[in-house]
């Protein structure tokens, strides 16, 4: 790989090499630096993150390179595109063919057993993390595999479920504030009282979710499902097909339950996380699941009619991890584990909260004014100054709502604490295809008056399909 | 124990190296010095299980100096997952008990104290325990250390009542009791070197071959161990029972499928296959009953593969899929079809690889191959195609095989090439590039036999209100391969792009153009699309809305297309380059064959050869033709030229940036997904000819910008830096204000010209609020005015494009887009930019 080095510094590390008769593979060739050379580098492989983070990942990389030196090694951040189908593929190509060079990647939270099983990923020691016990154990979980530590939780993810607070108010409820928590009775019963008095401007249906054909609908699943079966797990911890007929039927029924036409914004079988959020923001609907990243915005539009909530049931853990690739050098790998160590110590934490991001910190949520302060990016730490226009730097959305609950503390926090993950196992991708598939008859579009197969049926289908992509136990 | 050939198993190799140790002389309690060679050792070794194909893809694991926990954790997993073979290879220091009984195996931390302690060391027999144990229906242990003779007597030693340790076979480099010498710096050990050597000669490598070939190898080179001792590998236990041999590597020389000597198993397993696809329907006994009886000759391999419980599958190898737009959607289907079909299944039940198809503007990837493999490879902060265009392909199927040659005429230009390309000799299927029109119209037109310019002159004659569209030409071959037909040999091609229907800009596929036309009752009826003739069968997805039906007629001057199958590989990437190129030829046989052809043939597509006839065998739909003959074959030359025309048609164009620097951008400034940094993402799409500027926008007084880039042609570095030096300033900023000041300076400049135009606005949206009542209005009218220019509004927040916000009304006023955060930003704005621009390098 030494073709991309300009010839004088080839011929510097030859002769270095030459010297010091010492025996170098080709990569090794390259971490030998002459004087004058570009320092040695890390490369960070990460999808585009378009959804207005300011670059924060950026920011901390650069902060560590600036912790680094410039005699030190330089962290570069390589972007893939937007789609997580394409980043997946792009990585497991690349890493098992060598096509492309890669020392750190950031990988979705489902892909981690099968990076790791097919030994893409290395596993990582104490050197790669800071303080792990104050990760939120539910979070800290989704980086390892066969028991040991693959990766680390760089920013994580969960369900939340938004609502109209002035469409609460216009039935005359008293419970106009559900920040304490509902339940998907609760929740039913508002939404046959608003469909019960004169109807909110715009509004058709109670509420609107992800259910195309795509990862969406398998989260709204396991959601559905693990809310129905206590302790669901598809997969047992080493990815052997765990559930039965019994529990699938159990779970398709919650799932037709929370879907029936009488509560759910009809083309939500088509919808994706952008359809669902323009439904909501449109007022079509009084209720929404969704990601945290959309509560700036939503409560930009919204202001004090919005309220935000933990999902009734169990909510789907979301995020990325870090890993170190198998194909790097040890020399390689040590400096990677302590970028990772870097990029996701509590400061680094605290600075993705204030960006937008899901921390996965318990530090992180610590109220105001406490450790760790946010020092990696400066943008983002609390001394950061207010515009006199009005117009701020400060993240936007407001950590306080009205009543003096904290949005972070009092909502996100729990709500990844008592997360479920999705099927853990080396063949996810089987898997959520299947589950994706086999749901159709449930979720998908279909004529106007057409029946629904019976639950125990799609549950029985779903049960033979998914044996045939798992191993059993 | 018979012959065992593990390939289709969950095999698993663990190769343990130790080449660096923590504690050297001459510290007292160290080992004798590092062992360099032993780096040499792990990496041939891996590279040669790899192209020896008996081990798939993430099956061969290395690792590198482990501590004895590193070893044992990794041991005691390959020990779980493997169901096929397992193979522990391992090479480091290594000593011996004072009585020769046990072999300690030295890592990285390994320390010699007084006595009889040995921290840092694991005991062989202990990993032989391990093994036993295992999973694995077979098991090779090869070790490369001092003593290494000595494991034979451990593993006789070994207490077994159930006889596990008999499927444990073993290849050592030496006879017991000698130790052997540390290797050169810059090659692998004598061992490994040769037992590397043997593995790499091809063919079917088993066990007995191996150790003979390597023996004979050592001797002829006449090897020393210790005390000047010829070293002699040593094997338990010679003579070979020929009926307990085990295959390690099958290489390169029985590639490609079907080999020549292809073993007993793999060639029973197809015979299974054959045998199952033949009796299905026709109830399990026979199955069954043809099963045993087909297993009888081949000592019961095949109802093992087909009914012993399936072990864990491996994740499968990942291939990477890129094509032109117009085809993503059916071979996207073919290629969801292939991964569950039996071809891509191993006798274990498992998937051997997995397919992602993707797409991206066929001459942003025809450059990308011929010109910037390097940066496609290790992407810079200012070009990286792996973000752009998308992941380095393992296939690429162009619409037509013209773009190869395109992209080795390029690639002829450069001085070196990080992607080699291959292409199949025949094309996957065909179809026709065809002029739609509505039914209504169709009956005037002869549907074949015409040349496209006088099949416009037919249809103009038939209905003097016709309107003919076509997608973008830069975007997807079906519309350069029409775009050659249209300017003909000396045609004018800025008057052939006037007489095309100016209705917005060109729409980014054939698809989404079917899907837009409905949009206007009155466009639609009177609206011809020229589109590759297979979505006029297989529809095209875009729900609820109702089109006017179309019928197809065939111009004979206009190449069809013909999709071709092209392997790329890419430097370096040879880590598992047999298991690769299987996964690819596998994958080409199916989509080639049966399987492909039905899954084309839903999607409306047509014989590579002969008639051209509909894959799908049964009557043409209404309005195709039951056979067609194909026009000339696509010349690349024309190609390349027909896109220069295209670009020059429109003249260079001018694009004004309008980017929001108000206060509230702050949050949304730095790096790549910032405002400056999506603008200069955007900047290749223009050329050197374009005028272009860019104007910050801020100050809610008389003056609503400032000149960032003064308007103009521009060196990419030099508008880069003017971008890179933006700041955010401390004011509000006026959209109402600015917008309508950017509409009339546009307007001024293409009064004299068609040149194509554009204005591009990136906002947070944070000041709305001055873009309501009467001001909206202002900037909706103007944007929408009869000469208005183009604009496209960025809004870098979530819903910013919603029904009913400015953005999307002032972006649907100006016919240009709305774009918010999501997937697609950076590459929907910089396709906008580009085709305004003529810069495609």
């Amino acid at each position: 790989m030494a073709r991309r080095l300009t010839a004088a510094v080839v011929s510097l590390v030859s002769l270095l090499a030459l010297l010091a008769l010492a025996s170098c593979t080709p990569r090794d060739a390259r971490e030998q630096q002459p004087p004058g050379a570009e320092p040695p580098r890390i490369v960070v492989a990460s999808g585009q993150d378009v959804t207005g983070k300011n670059g924060i990942r950026q920011q901390l990389i650069d902060a560590w390179n600036a912790k680094e030196g410039e005699r030190g090694y330089r962290a570069r951040l390589v972007e893939l595109p937007g789609s997580a189908d394409q980043q997946r593929s792009q990585l497991l190509g690349a890493l098992q063919s060598g096509g492309a060079e890669y020392d750190v990647v950031n990988l979705d939270v489902t892909w981690i057993p099968e990076f790791a099983a097919a030994g893409l990923i290395r596993p990582l020691t104490g050197s790669a993390v800071k303080s792990p016990r104050d990760i939120i154990p539910s979070v800290d979980r989704t980086a390892f595999w066969d028991g040991e530590r693959y990766a680390v939780p760089f920013n994580s993810d969960v369900g939340l479920l938004y609502y109209r607070k002035d469409h609460l108010r216009s039935i005359g409820t008293s419970r106009t504030d559900l920040s304490g928590g509902v339940t998907w009775d609760d929740l039913r019963d508002l939404i046959d009282t608003v469909n019960d008095r004169p109807k909110p401007a715009g509004y058709k249906d109670g509420w609107t979710t992800q259910l195309a054909a795509y990862e969406g609908r398998t989260v709204n699943a396991i959601e559905a499902f693990a809310s129905a079966v206590p302790d669901f797990a598809l997969t047992d911890e080493d990815g052997r097909y765990a559930a039965d007929d019994e529990q699938l039927t159990a779970g398709v029924t919650e799932l037709r339950e929370r879907t029936a036409s009488a509560y759910l914004l009809g083309e939500a079988s088509a919808s994706r996380e952008a359809e669902s959020l323009s439904a909501f923001a449109e007022g079509r609907t009084t209720f929404l699941r969704h990601w945290p990243y959309v509560y700036p915005a939503l409560y930009e539009t919204f202001k004090g009619n919005l309220g935000v909530t933990r999902l009734p049931g169990k909510a789907v853990l979301g995020g990325q991890n870090l890993a170190v690739t198998s194909s790097t050098s040890e020399q390689r790998a040590a400096k990677a584990a302590e970028l990772i160590a870097f990029l996701t110590d509590p400061d680094s934490e605290r600075c993705l909260l204030r960006a937008g991001f899901a921390a996965t910190r318990t530090s992180a949520y610590q109220a105001p004014g406490t450790t760790p302060e946010c020092r990696h990016a400066s943008a983002y730490s609390r001394n950061a100054s207010a515009s006199p226009t009005g117009e701020s730097a400060e993240l936007k959305a407001p950590d306080l709502l009205a009543g003096g609950v904290s949005y972070s503390r009092d909502v996100l926090l729990p709500a990844l604490s008592e997360a479920v993950q999705r099927p853990r196992t080396p063949l996810y991708g089987a898997v959520t295809q299947t589950l994706i598939t086999q749901l159709d008859a449930l979720c998908g579009p279909r004529p106007p008056g057409a029946p629904r197969p019976r639950d125990a049926q799609v549950a029985r289908r779903l049960d033979e399909a998914l044996k045939k992509v798992l191993p059993g136990r | 124990m018979s012959r065992f050939d593990p390939r289709g198993k969950a095999n698993r190799a663990l190769l343990a190296g130790v080449s660096e140790y923590d504690h050297v002389a001459p510290d007292p309690q160290g080992v004798n010095g590092q062992l360099p060679a032993v780096r040499h050792n792990r990496t041939s070794l891996e590279d040669a299980l790899h192209r020896g194909g008996v081990f798939g893809a993430g099956e061969v694991r290395a690792l590198a100096s482990p501590t004895p926990d590193d070893f044992t954790g990794a041991l005691r997993r390959a020990c779980r997952e493997a169901r096929g073979l397992l193979l522990l290879y391992f090479a480091g220091h290594a000593v011996t008990s004072t009585s020769g009984s046990e072999l300690h195996l030295q890592m990285r931390t390994a320390r010699v104290l007084l006595g009889h302690g040995l921290p840092g060391s694991v005991r062989f027999s202990e990993v032989l325990g391990e093994l036993a144990e295992s999973h694995a229906e077979r098991v090779v242990v090869i070790l490369d250390c001092c003593y290494a003779g000595n494991a034979a007597g451990i593993w006789h030693h070994l207490d077994d009542p159930k006889r596990r340790k008999h499927k444990i076979q073993l290849l050592m480099s030496v006879q017991p009791n000698r130790c052997i010498l540390g290797g050169d710096a810059d090659a692998a050990t004598p061992f490994t070197r040769e037992l590397t050597a043997v593995l790499d000669e091809g063919g079917d490598v088993w066990l007995s071959r191996l150790y003979a070939a390597v023996k004979e190898r050592m001797a002829a080179a006449k090897y020393k161990a210790e005390d000047d001792d010829p070293q002699r590998p040593q094997a338990l236990a010679p003579p070979w029972d020929p009926e307990a041999d085990v295959l390690l590597a099958a290489g390169p020389a029985v590639l490609p499928p079907p080999p020549p000597g292809v073993s007993w198993p793999r060639r029973l397993w197809e015979l299974l296959t054959r045998a199952r696809k033949a009796v299905t329907g026709s109830g399990r006994t026979t199955l069954a009953a043809l099963l045993a009886l087909l297993a009888t000759g081949a000592g019961g391999y095949g109802i093992l593969a087909l009914t012993g419980d399936p072990g864990p599958c491996a994740p499968p190898l990942e291939l990477r899929v890129l094509t032109d737009p117009d085809l993503e959607p059916p071979v996207r289907a073919a290629a969801d079809a292939y991964v569950t079909s039996d071809a891509n299944t191993t006798g274990d039940g498992c998937r051997r690889s997995g397919v992602t198809v993707n797409s991206a503007g066929a001459a942003a990837v025809v450059t990308a191959l011929g010109k910037r493999t390097d940066s496609w490879q290790q992407p810079r902060e200012d070009d990286n195609p792996q973000r752009d265009i998308g992941p380095q392909p393992d296939v690429w199927i162009p619409a037509t095989r013209a773009d190869l040659d395109r992209v080795n005429m390029a690639a002829a230009r450069e001085d070196r090439l990080f992607a080699r390309l291959e292409a199949a000799a025949e094309p996957i299927a065909y179809s026709p590039v065809v002029l739609a029109v509505p039914k209504a119209l169709g009956a005037g037109l002869e549907p074949t036999g015409r040349s496209l310019s006088q099949l416009r002159t037919d249809l103009e004659r038939v209905d003097g209100k016709a309107e003919l569209h076509r997608p973008a030409p830069e975007l997807t071959d079906a519309a350069l391969l029409a775009t050659m037909g249209l300017y003909g040999e000396d045609a004018d091609a800025r008057a052939a792009e006037r007489r095309l229907a100016r209705a917005g800009r060109p729409e980014p596929s054939a698809a989404r153009l079917l899907c837009a036309l409905p949009a206007e009752d009155a466009v639609d009826r009177h609206a011809a699309a020229l589109v590759p003739e297979f979505l006029l069968k297989s529809g095209i997805g875009c729900h609820s809305v109702t089109r006017v039906p179309r019928v197809a007629a065939y111009p004979d001057d206009v190449p069809g297309l013909e999709p071709a199958f092209v392997r790329v590989r890419w430097e370096d990437g040879d880590r598992d380059a047999d298991a690769r190129d299987d996964a690819v030829d596998r994958f080409r046989a199916w989509l080639t064959g049966d399987g492909g052809r039905a899954v084309l043939g839903e999607h409306g597509f047509r014989s590579a050869t002969g008639e051209r006839g509909l894959l799908a065998a049964q009557e043409p739909p209404a309005g195709l033709a039951g056979s067609v003959r194909p026009a000339k074959a696509a010349d690349p030359s024309e190609m390349d030229l027909t896109l220069e025309r295209f670009g020059s048609a429109h003249g260079p164009g001018r694009v004004l940036f309008l980017l929001d620097s108000s206060g509230s951008m702050a949050g949304r400034w730095d790096g790549s997904s910032g405002g400056p940094g999506i603008l200069k993402q955007t900047l290749p799409g223009l050329g050197g000819e374009d005028e272009y500027g860019v104007w910050a926008v801020h100050g809610t007084g008389g003056r609503t910008h400032t000149e960032l880039l003064g308007f103009g042609t521009h060196e990419r570095p030099d508008a880069e830096r003017a971008l890179g030096r933006a700041g955010v300033r401390d004011a509000e900023a006026d959209p109402h204000g600015a917008l309508l000041d950017a509409l009339a300076f546009m307007r001024e400049r293409g009064t004299d010209d068609e040149q194509p135009q554009l204005i591009v606005y990136l906002t947070d949206g944070e000041d709305d609020g001055r873009l309501t009542g009467k001001a909206l209005d202002e900037v909706l009218d103007r944007a929408g005015g009869d000469a208005g220019v183009p604009v496209v509004m960025v809004s870098l927040r979530n819903s910013g494009c919603d029904r009913g916000r400015p953005a999307t009304r002032i972006a649907a006023a100006g016919r240009g887009r709305c774009l918010d955060v999501g997937d697609d930003l950076v590459p929907a704005l910089y396709d906008e930019v580009a085709r305004t621009g003529s810069g495609v390098e």
